[in-house]
């Protein structure tokens, strides 16, 4: 090791322990006296690179990050209660408006679907036994035990998609249009719409949902009372 | 359910327990190296005091990721750099010479303390990409290797500049002597 070299190592690193750089300081007493000297220079240094740390210094510190823990937790228990409430709130609305969707209006769907078709039906004059309607009625695993009068219309036909029955039949004041629906989750059987000058309620029969259909003032609800005592469904 | 809550509750205290006990020992065990360096870092004491405190607050909100608590040191200085570094980003200050900077020698002989403040002086006047390494190895005792990774630099650069660090130190206080010895004489 070269005496630049050796000068070099050292001032970069006087505490160096490059074994050549030990040797060459064994051998030589100037190179020693040198490497004292830097030892020297290097414990001024550290010595006067004390700065005086303030007293409080420690204790700002940590009183700094105690109130900031504080306040970030009091911000996290905010948030973590809008949250919660925008959720709980969330549900809360979605789950009205699912129920209030998601179940089909069938009375509505009726009147529209008698509307749509216009005369075809209403104005039928076929004379249906009550054994050709019990023949179609058998698809939905029920039957009327007993006569229903006059019936002008029966034909299997699409509801919103679903195979159903189409009967119509003499009420007590004009024509009304029946639908009987297998039953549904989705089908409010419990509904009744009033729409173009017809009204239209519906109800539950067991397996199916009957709706009934007719001009406005018409005993719907005779027309009901005795389909419900009339049909029967094989369990 | 609410058992559960409460055991949650419990961990989640103790967890802030745990971290609060590692954060003290940090502080306690760092502050006054990192004080010392953020002062030859940027020559004032006020100003370093302030990047202190940022630098703490730092580590305090992301000490869980400090895996190592060997890695302690390295990982402050760092944020220390980087807060530093924010500061030249937002605003120029005036700074105070270090050698105005009162120190813990107080009570050393007027002597030591004439060549100390001298000592001061000089080290304060080093530029500063030779007072850093400079001052890593004097205050923490890094190794040039060490130094080398806390600077993101290359370790031959390290010991050029620590060599010149030293060389420029010397030089200036053999030229002090020189003019201290013309006045005297």
């Amino acid at each position: 090791m070269d005496e630049l070299e050796f000068r070099r190592t050292l001032y970069a690193d006087p505490n160096c322990n490059d074994e050549r750089v030990l040797a060459a300081i064994n051998d030589d007493p100037k190179k020693q006296e040198f490497h004292k000297e830097l030892k020297q220079l290097d414990k001024s240094m550290q010595l006067a690179s004390q700065v005086k740390v303030p007293d409080d210094l420690v204790h700002k510190l940590i009183l700094r990050q105690t109130m900031q823990s504080h306040r970030a937790s009091k911000v996290r228990n905010r948030i973590q209660l809008a949250m919660a409430a925008s959720v709980a709130f969330v549900v809360g609305v979605s789950f009205t408006m699912w129920q209030q969707h998601n179940l089909l209006n069938i009375a509505d769907q009726a009147i529209a679907h008698v509307y749509q078709e216009g005369s075809y039906a209403l104005e039928a004059q076929n004379n249906v036994s009550l054994q050709q309607v019990n023949a179609k009625l058998a698809q939905f695993g029920g039957e009327f035990t007993e006569e229903l009068g006059q019936v002008y219309y029966a034909s299997i036909c699409d509801f919103d998609n679903v195979r159903s029955l189409h009967l119509v039949m003499q009420g007590e004041n004009g024509k009304v249009s029946v639908f009987v629906i297998p039953h549904d989750d989705a089908h409010n059987a419990k509904s009744e719409a009033y729409a173009r000058g017809y009204q239209s309620q519906a109800m539950d029969a067991q397996r199916a949902s009957i709706v009934v259909v007719g001009e406005e003032g018409a005993n719907i609800q005779g027309v009901k009372e005795q389909l419900k005592r009339k049909i029967h469904f094989s369990a | 359910m609410f058992s559960r809550k409460q055991n949650s509750q419990a961990s989640v205290s103790s967890d802030m327990a745990n971290k609060q006990k590692r954060y003290e020992v940090l502080v306690l065990a760092l502050h006054t190296d990192i004080f010392r360096y953020a002062c030859w870092l940027v020559k004032n004491k006020t100003v370093a005091e302030d990047i202190v405190q940022e630098t703490f607050l730092r580590a305090w909100k992301s000490l869980d990721s400090l895996k190592d608590e060997k890695a302690a040191k390295s990982w402050l200085i760092t944020i220390l750099r980087r807060e530093n570094a924010r500061r030249f980003e937002r605003k120029q200050f005036d700074l105070v010479d270090i050698d105005d900077v009162s120190v813990i020698d107080d009570q050393l002989s007027n002597e030591v303390e004439i060549e100390h403040r001298e000592l001061r002086a000089v080290m304060g006047s080093l530029s500063e990409e030779y007072r850093e390494p400079l001052m890593l190895q004097i205050i923490f005792g890094y190794s040039g290797d060490e130094i080398a990774e806390q600077l993101d630099l290359n370790k031959n650069t390290v010991m050029t500049r620590l060599f010149r660090a030293r060389n420029q130190v010397k030089e200036a206080l053999e030229k002090a002597n020189v003019n201290r010895g013309r006045e005297n004489g």
